[in-house]
């Protein structure tokens, strides 16, 4: 995979998407390009449109205006079969990880290739050796290889969601969707998992979106910035040469100690605004 | 550990070694136990299917059955209309006044099997214990020991129900007391109140709600269970139906039957009307008594300040009051109970229970007395295994989360309303006097009883799964056959097993007392032992029906736990 060509496609073609729940608008006139291979980072609190941004991108979602492309498909048009082989080719990472806490390790990380099989699957029965081999190989890359028989909810918070990537890894995903992934975690299984989003990434040529609301990870982290306030985007920008400084300008806050954008400041100025 | 060691290394990994790396899978042996018992009970439950033939040959011939019956009975009647009033408020106020005296005798009985009330763990086991036994003889045994002790009339009755109502509201009322918030009867004892006044300060208040609710839910039950009590001479609608069944008049007794019938739909519809009004957080002002008092033209009222302000809410729940007081002094009237065998049971007490002990087999054999018990369990295993398949399917495509539109919902949600309001032992006194069945149509009847109670709680339970899951595959592809199985099912597994084993339990029991109206097995015997005063034979069929339940209800909190 080289070349600049194949950079310069675009996977990921959001235009003018605008969504609206009852009374809030969660999307406002919101356009995104992403190029094959890309790591984005969405910035933003929460309310600010980010989990349903990439709720669209995989089609859970439909917008009341605009168009959601993603690998050439129009994701607002899809229905039944197609729109069911877009998601296989689309990871989603979920913040509360949703696994089954009943079901094995391995079971979880097998549901992830439900699209490639015809009918309901209950257990591990009924999936071919050749997936069930998979689907150690993909444990074994997040390392949870020797939990692999153990009761999902007997886990961590960290190796849930490291089993949640290795269900979305089960995929053969082209792109993988991170909604929040270390929200729910302590800072040091965050490390963990963020490392190992980003290693798979560069390592299978995964086009990544994922949010999140810590703008010293987000920095750190991310090739590119895409922050959303109130629904809209605030500020897109590469991460190279970008300091903290200037992404708090741009949103015009303070920081806070923690690094985080700073709740309260927020939310009074949005006041005062009124 | 550190970060470093932890992490997963890209380059060491080796996806085709991951396999042979893996650990085997190993279950623990108790869920393979568990396991291998569920599959010993599904293969019995479908060798009891076919030992009770239930089949669909068999059910055309008894449809055959049916329509010759009706061709010969012609149309049902009733009892002259006098008569049926003073039945009909018989029969409610027996039960009415039976659950009362469960409910008032429940609450120093949960005091004592709560965890957190009870005086000490003797008495929390003795009283879980008395719980037990009182839920597990079946009501009508009960009823069957008073009518010796007491005279004939409504007391035999009243006492059945109540002391068999005893074991599920006390147990249902010791486990919302374990789950209440402690803070309050912390802080009344903080501020010196004696144990007592925690109780009634602290703990009731939390608890009414709970309490009340499985009152009217236990009402509703004894309704419905009272048509048997007839058929041991017990006074109210039941027994008049069983005359008529006696002396063959099918036309009067199918008539009294569906009288009950109509009975318990509208005790249903009046104690979801008191659940609303009793536990409703937010009176919306268009329940039944609001509507009452706006016709007599009562609206809130203006008091002195010293005094509690007659609201609107007081005035209504004061007309509530005292209706439901006037209803209970007129439930004791009607039953006309003879207070003074109270005072002559303890001079029969000695000699009754002499004519109980020691037990015997009568003058059948332990086979023969084994193989109707045998007969009994396969009635309530074939019952139950229908209704658990019928139920997965109307349970789950009654669930919002898993029915394909609103409108399957709410279609499959009044099929499981409609079959709640048939009271299973009317359903299988009609199809046994109809069709002529015995053993199947109590099976059937079972079965389709069920359905009500089980596809419902299923429903409730799958609706109450995480919905993260099924997103998460809806995400990664899956179908909605798929999202259901890979992750509604394995969520709902737990309530699905604990739910069939209630199921279960509440079989065996109904299945013991369906003997009694002629669907086979032990109860047609317990019957006659009772009626050609063969006591020591009662203590026999009792002790095995008591050992079976407690065996079923333990299996089942073996399951539940294995399950988790």
């Amino acid at each position: 995979m080289t070349g600049t060509a194949l950079a310069a496609e675009p996977v990921i073609d959001v235009r003018g998407v605008t969504k609206t729940f009852g009374e809030t608008t969660a999307l406002k006139d919101v356009s995104l390009t992403v190029a094959r291979g890309e790591i984005v980072v969405l910035l933003g609190l929460s309310g600010s449109g980010k989990s349903t941004l990439l709720r669209h991108l995989d089609g859970l979602d439909r917008p009341d205006t605009g168009t959601v492309t993603v690998l050439g498909a129009a994701v607002s048009r899809l229905r039944g079969r197609s729109l069911r082989a877009l998601r296989g080719q689309v990871g989603f990472v979920f913040q509360q990880f949703e696994l089954v806490g009943s079901l094995t390790v391995l079971e979880n990380v097998l549901s992830g290739a439900l699209f490639r099989v015809r009918g309901p699957r209950l257990g591990l029965w009924g999936y071919r050796l050749d997936l069930k081999l998979a689907a150690l190989g993909h444990l074994d890359r997040v390392g949870l290889l020797a939990q692999s028989y153990q009761r999902a909810d007997t886990l961590s918070g960290g190796q849930q969601q490291r089993v949640g990537i290795a269900r979305a890894l089960m995929q053969n995903p082209c792109i993988l969707l991170a909604d929040e992934p270390v929200a729910s975690l302590d800072p040091e299984s965050s490390a963990q998992v963020m490392a190992l989003i980003r290693e798979i990434a560069i390592d299978s040529g995964l086009t990544v979106v994922c949010s999140l609301h810590q703008v010293d990870l987000a920095l750190s982290w991310g090739d590119r910035i895409v922050g959303l306030r109130h629904g809209e985007v605030v500020l897109d920008t590469a991460t190279q040469g970008l300091s903290k400084q200037n992404v708090m300008e741009i949103y015009g806050r303070v920081t806070t100690s923690t690094g985080e954008l700073d709740l309260q400041t927020f939310t009074s100025s949005r006041d005062n605004r009124r | 550990m550190t970060l470093a060691l932890d992490r997963p290394q890209p380059g060491e990994a080796d996806a085709a070694t991951a396999p042979v790396r893996a650990p085997r899978h190993r279950a623990q042996p108790e869920k393979i136990a568990a396991g291998l018992t569920l599959v010993a009970l599904v293969v019995a439950s479908v060798l009891s299917l076919v030992s009770v033939d239930i089949s669909l040959p068999q059910m055309a011939a008894s449809w055959s059955n049916a329509a010759r019956f009706f061709d010969r009975v012609g149309v049902v009647s009733f009892p002259a209309p006098g008569e049926l009033l003073y039945l009909t408020g018989l029969t409610v106020g027996l039960v009415l006044l039976g659950t009362l005296f469960a409910a008032f005798c429940s609450v120093p009985l949960a005091w004592l099997a709560a965890a957190n009330t009870s005086p000490g763990r003797g008495w929390m086991g003795l009283a879980r214990f008395l719980g037990v036994l009182a839920r597990s003889v079946p009501d009508v045994v009960f009823a069957m020991v008073f009518v010796l002790m007491f005279s004939l009339g409504t007391l035999p009755g009243i006492l059945a129900i109540g002391i068999h109502s005893i074991g599920m509201i006390s147990k249902m009322f010791a486990d919302a007391i374990e789950q209440i918030d402690e803070g309050p009867r912390l802080a009344i004892r903080a501020a010196g109140g004696s144990s007592s006044q925690e109780f009634c300060a602290g703990v009731l208040p939390q608890v009414l709600p709970s309490w009340v609710a499985t009152v009217l839910h236990r009402n509703d039950i004894n309704l419905r269970g009272s048509v048997i009590l007839g058929y041991v001479g017990v006074a109210g609608l039941g027994l008049e139906m069983s005359y008529a069944f006696k002396s063959l008049n099918y036309s009067l007794g199918l008539g009294i039957a569906l009288v009950i019938f109509m009975l318990c739909v509208v005790m249903e519809i009046v104690s979801s009307a008191i659940r609303v009004v009793m536990l409703g957080q937010s009176p919306t002002g268009r329940g039944l008594g609001d509507r009452l008092l706006r016709r007599l033209g009562v609206t809130g009222m203006k008091a002195d300040a010293s005094l509690r302000p007659w609201t609107y809410a007081r005035v209504r729940n004061v007309v509530w009051g005292v209706l439901a007081t006037l209803i209970v002094v007129g439930s004791v009237w009607i039953c006309d109970i003879k207070w003074g065998d109270f005072l002559m049971v303890w001079s029969y007490l000695p000699e009754t229970a002499a004519k109980f002990w020691p037990p015997s087999f009568g003058s059948y054999t332990a086979p023969v007395m084994l193989a109707a018990m045998g007969e009994t369990i396969a009635i309530a295993l074939a019952a139950t295994i229908l209704t658990i398949v019928a139920s997965i399917v109307i349970g789950s495509l009654a669930a919002r989360n898993v029915a394909p539109s609103s409108r399957v919902r709410s279609g499959m949600r009044l099929v499981l309303v409609s079959i709640r309001g048939i009271p299973e032992i009317i359903l299988a006194i009609v199809l046994i006097v109809v069709t002529g069945l015995g053993a199947q149509a109590g099976t059937i009847a079972l079965a389709i009883g069920g359905v009500g109670l089980l596809g419902k709680l299923l429903a409730d339970s799958l609706e109450e799964v995480k919905p993260g899951p099924e997103q998460a595959l809806t995400a990664a592809g899956a179908t909605r056959l798929q999202v259901y199985a890979g992750a509604t099912v394995p969520q709902g597994m737990t309530a699905l097993v604990g739910h069939s084993f209630y199921m279960l339990d509440t079989n065996i029991r109904a299945a013991t007392i369906l003997g009694l109206v002629g669907g086979g097995g032990v109860g047609y015997y317990l019957l006659n032992a009772g009626q050609g005063s063969r006591y020591d034979l009662v203590t026999t069929i009792v002790a095995m029906i008591l050992v079976t339940v407690l065996l079923v209800e333990g299996l089942a909190m073996w399951m539940r736990r294995v399950f988790r």
